[in-house]
């Protein structure tokens, strides 16, 4: 590429390096983004447009099928074990969010503080968030394990119980096991993330209001609050995305049992169409997904510019 | 733009760079590099129940099968529960292994990405004294032969003989009723009959649909569309499931997959369970390890029995296992070889004896063979696959049974109505669910 | 008043922060103490009496060795290193080049396209599974690394584009406008200048990127099959869940080594992560 000396100074020129430099320009950016638009469109777009057709068809593993319309969504909307699976896939993600949430900003208030090791305690506390998502469940599916958990053990020893707990035998247990595990999971994140927030709060603000004889509560909720709010909803947005559709929490710790309690849209959506190879009925159940992350996603996003314009 | 890429590899600082100028070539061209070929196989099996049959697979005769083919085989176990979604996502991909194992009606689902077997099927019935009924209804769907019969696991009762004598039952109870009585005073002694009714392939169905069948229920009429679940007698068998499960059952089996009640029955902490003779012979492998509380080695006061008669008579539903030589592979020939090897009665008796009894087989002439006499303790599972009865009852074994079986639906019909659903209401739900998949 | 204090910090921060600290690292010890324990200690039902959970008198490798010897979990490390490892130079140089091209050049359609890789973001891979699989087998990738190598960076380009626009934003333009006047191209003053400066941030989308890499799941559960192509989270899953035979010493032992790699390369780059997460939030 030529060398083009450009700079806003040099007006008197000829408009011709002008038009250069807009072509320069939008041409450079075309080829910086065309591989990400080429990965993208191929293994997303592409796959979405071709998983709307799956859907409108009756396709089984090794049978084309044909055209049918939204029979698929039909049948799934008939479907009692569907209509479970979306109760507990909002269960599932309200509760741990708002839990998230909550023990999140705690525990990020307690790191907001000067203490020794802090650093140290930072590092490890992110480990069940970097840890492949799999591999921790297992600890948890073993530490709930019907017959050997020590869970159990460690209540039993101390009194607490007589009976064992059925952590993953009792429909409602099972799914207060999964949300334990999820909250476990989320909350380093949730906490990191905030605490990077607090951290940009000028401590004067929060004294200021102090002298002013505000409580506890009250300078959090006037003072500290608004001001965390913007970092609050995006870390939510990513949290709520990712929980919604969760998948391998509930495969390893569950697989959506006992009697469909813990299925979610995913879980579900991989018994039915790679299960039991009924491939165009999973891909509906996966749509179905959409309709929903789109309005959480857009209630959030408005919600985030409201903040900021704020 | 390679100067670009180069670059930023150098910032990133990985060690792949090296590698990557290759594959960019690769990438480039969007095509996998093809590697020199042998001719491979690719069997993909459960993980079986019985040890020392996957050792002796891997460690014998896969090795001699090496040599004796002259291709070399790539022996894949997993646990059954997953067969199926690899069997889907193996035809989906369009790769995979060559001969993959399947359990009942998976070979109806599958027919059309499968190769027909019909030959080596109808050559080894001539050889072993004819394929048994079981067998060929669930392998064949009168055309083709979607899969050549393995084996059939047997399911059985394994209990606790010094236990139950403690009760007063000195054989297993062969009846529902007094089943539920004796399970109602073992569960008083801490020591409940177990039995899961979760999403799993080999117990629950196995415990569940000759339950049903018991009671005179069952799905469909001889028709194979006619669906007539929801009759008095399932209900009964629902309402009588229910009270079993809280008297006599140990509650935690609603969570249990395949292995849990083995192992709960061999921490002792249940006296009766349905089951292949995977205890029994696990028990037999480490007498050390399982001992009664009085000491004496577990296997010693182990039994089985067959499920209990219900109003309707006495069922048993026995997995079988075939092998499916998919339609995609690239090594048809060499894996049809293999299979042709496998069967052979030298081998398949290697096969039969390191079971020791687990596995019935499919053909007529094996049950008169001297195995059954060794262990009067295994003698009942010899007639597992003449007496099978298949889920789809009255109907045939077909594409359609097997989803039901997939979706789990009788099983969950006894799950739902355990955790508190009125037995009408669980019933009517099954009945609607078979009702769709029987009338599509 | 001094022993108030005391007391209130004791109760209001120290202990709240330790029992964090012990629940987030409660479920790793298990883990460690479960691959060390031999099978005979191990299956003990909850309330057997004589039993000592939470430490062991005879360590033991044995659940190691089985590891490494009955499967492939030295190959399916080596596959999952290398699956991520690549995804994660692929993302970057797309992230890195698409991040640059919002943050920095003024052309139509800008700010809609950021929107629109953000929104493929919130594509979750669990929505497009099963008609991805069928694509991969036109391409023939099936049960090969690529077939994650090429979908992998879906869901790590949009984050790397996201961090990196923060990350270019953040650096002033008078840095490009002087090597510019200098007389360099655009193209010479975004790879010479910018890009070295914007390494903190590369380094953070990296190590995100990799452990976001590992992480991954149903991909890796529907695209893969034979035993030598696995991901350790997929091996892990479907070869050491077995029969009716104890397995649990080997699983934990899995677990445990499979999480070694991450927590290794992310203990270097702890600063980067967090910055680089927390960069994400804010910006």
């Amino acid at each position: 590429m030529a060398v083009t000396a450009v700079s806003g100074v040099a007006e008197g020129r000829r408009p011709i390096p002008r038009l250069r430099k807009l072509e320069d320009e939008r041409w450079l950016a075309m080829v910086l983004l065309f591989p990400t638009a080429l990965l993208l469109g191929l293994f997303i777009a592409y796959p979405f447009f071709e998983g709307v057709v799956l859907s409108l068809t009756n396709q089984r593993v090794g049978v084309p099928g044909h055209f049918v319309g939204l029979d698929n969504f039909v049948k799934v909307w008939n479907d009692s074990i569907f209509r479970t699976t979306v109760w507990n896939t909002f269960w599932y993600t309200g509760i741990t969010t708002v839990f998230k949430l909550a023990l999140g900003l705690w525990l990020a208030m307690l790191l907001n503080r000067h203490f020794k090791g802090k650093a140290l305690v930072r590092a490890f506390i992110l480990l069940p968030f970097i840890i492949p998502t799999v591999l921790s469940t297992f600890a948890w599916k073993w530490m709930f394990d019907p017959t050997f958990s020590v869970i159990n053990w460690t209540l039993f020893q101390l009194g607490f119980i007589t009976q064992r707990i059925n952590w993953l035998g009792d429909p409602d247990l099972a799914m207060t096991s999964i949300i334990v595990v999820n909250i476990w999971r989320g909350v380093p994140f949730f906490a990191i993330s905030l605490l990077a927030g607090l951290q940009t709060i000028s401590p004067e603000l929060n004294e200021a209001a102090a002298i002013d004889g505000a409580r506890p509560w009250n300078r959090f909720w006037y003072v500290t609050w608004p001001l965390l709010l913007p970092v609050t909803m995006v870390v939510m947005l990513f949290s709520v995305i990712q929980t919604f559709a969760d998948f391998q929490l509930v495969y390893v710790m569950t697989g959506g049992g006992p009697a469909n309690a813990t299925h979610l849209f995913a879980t579900y959506a991989y018994q039915l169409g790679i299960g039991t190879g009924l491939l165009s009925e999973g891909a509906a159940i996966s749509l179905a997904m959409f309709p929903f992350l789109f309005l959480i996603v857009v209630v959030q996003l408005l919600y985030i510019r409201r903040v900021e314009t704020r | 733009m390679n100067t670009k890429r180069r670059s930023v590899i150098k910032l990133a600082g990985s060690a792949a760079a090296v590698a990557s100028t290759g594959m960019a070539g690769i990438l480039a061209s969007g095509r996998t590099p093809a590697f020199a070929q042998q001719k491979t196989v690719h069997w993909l099996k459960w993980v079986d129940f019985v040890p020392a049959t996957d050792q002796m697979f891997s460690k014998e005769m896969m090795p001699a099968a090496e040599k004796a083919l002259g291709i070399k085989i790539k022996l894949e176990t997993v646990n059954g529960n997953d067969l199926q979604p690899r069997i889907t996502s193996a035809i989906q991909s369009g790769a995979g292994p060559d001969l993959i194992m399947s359990f009942n009606s998976y070979t109806h689902l599958y027919s059309n990405s499968v190769v027909d077997l019909s030959d080596l099927a109808e050559d080894v019935g001539k050889r072993e004294g004819g394929l048994y009924k079981y067998a060929r209804a669930i392998c064949s769907d009168g055309k083709m032969f979607m899969g050549m019969p393995w084996a059939v696991i047997g399911g059985m009762i394994a209990y606790r003989k010094s236990w139950l004598a403690e009760v007063g039952a000195t054989s297993f109870p062969d009846t529902w009723e007094t089943y539920r009585e004796v399970a109602k005073k073992m569960k008083a002694k801490g020591r409940p009959f177990g039995q899961t009714l979760g999403h799993t392939f080999g117990d629950a169905p196995g415990f569940t649909y000759p339950y049903l069948w018991s009671w005179g229920g069952k799905e469909v009429e001889a028709d194979g569309k006619t669906v007539v679940l929801n009759t008095k007698a399932t209900v009964d068998s629902v309402k009588f499931m229910t009270a079993l499960w809280k008297e006599g059952m140990d509650e935690g089996g609603l969570a249990w997959d395949d292995t849990n009640n083995n192992r709960a029955f061999l921490s002792q902490t249940i006296s009766a369970t349905l089951n292949g003779a995977s205890i029994y012979i696990e028990s037999l492998r480490k007498p050390d390890q399982y001992k009664t509380e009085k000491g004496a080695p577990l296997n010693t006061d182990i039994l089985h029995a067959p499920l209990p008669k219900g109003p309707a008579g006495q069922f048993g539903f026995h997995l079988l296992q075939s092998n499916m030589l998919m339609k995609y592979s690239k090594n048809q020939d060499a894996a049809k070889e293999f299979l042709k090897y496998l069967h052979t009665e030298a081998n398949y008796r290697k096969f039969f004896e390191s079971q020791k009894g687990f596995a019935t087989p499919c053909t007529a002439k094996w049950e008169s063979d001297k195995l059954w006499d060794v262990d009067p303790v295994m003698t009942p599972y010899k007639v597992a696959a003449k007496l099978g009865q298949a889920p789809g009852f009255a109907g045939p074994p077909n594409a359609k049974a097997q989803e039901g079986l997939s979706k789990y639906i009788i099983t969950d019909m006894y799950a739902k109505a355990v955790q508190g659903m009125p037995a009408e209401d669980s019933v009517k739900w099954a009945e609607s669910e078979l009702k769709k998949i029987y009338s599509a | 008043m001094i022993e108030g204090a005391l007391w209130r910090k004791w109760v209001f921060y120290n202990i709240p922060l330790i029992l964090f600290v012990f629940v987030l690292l409660f479920p790793f010890y298990w883990m460690i103490i479960t691959t060390f324990r031999p099978d005979g200690e191990l299956y003990r039902p909850w309330n057997a009496s004589n039993y000592m959970p939470f430490w062991t008198n005879n360590p033991t490798f044995e659940h190691i060795q089985y590891l490494f010897e009955e499967t492939n979990f030295a190959r399916w490390m080596f596959n999952t290193m290398f699956i991520a490892v690549v995804s994660t130079i692929i993302s970057l140089f797309c992230g890195v080049l698409a991040g640059y091209a919002l943050a920095r050049l003024n052309f139509p359609y800008a700010g809609s396209l950021g929107t629109v890789i953000f929104v493929t973001y919130l594509v979750p891979q669990t929505l497009l599974f099963i008609p991805l699989a069928q694509i991969i087998r036109n391409f023939e990738l099936g049960d090969t690394p690529w077939s994650l190598i090429l979908t992998y960076p879906t869901f790590l380009i949009p984050f790397c584009t996201w961090l990196m626009m923060g990350y270019f934003k953040a650096i002033p333009k008078e840095l490009e406008e002087c090597a510019r006047i200098d007389g360099a191209s655009r193209w010479k003053a975004m790879l010479y200048i910018v890009i070295p400066v914007a390494v903190p941030g590369i380094l953070s989308s990296g190590i995100i990127a990799f452990t976001l890499s590992w992480n991954e799941f149903i991909y890796a559960l529907v695209f893969l099959s034979s035993p030598d192509q696995k991901t350790v989270p997929v091996g892990v899953t479907s070869e050491l869940i077995r029969g009716d035979v104890f397995f649990w010493g080997p699983l934990m032992a899995g677990a445990l080594l499979g999480s070694i790699p991450v927590a290794i390369v992310y203990s270097f780059f702890v600063e980067h992560y967090v910055s680089g997460l927390t960069g994400s939030v804010k910006g």
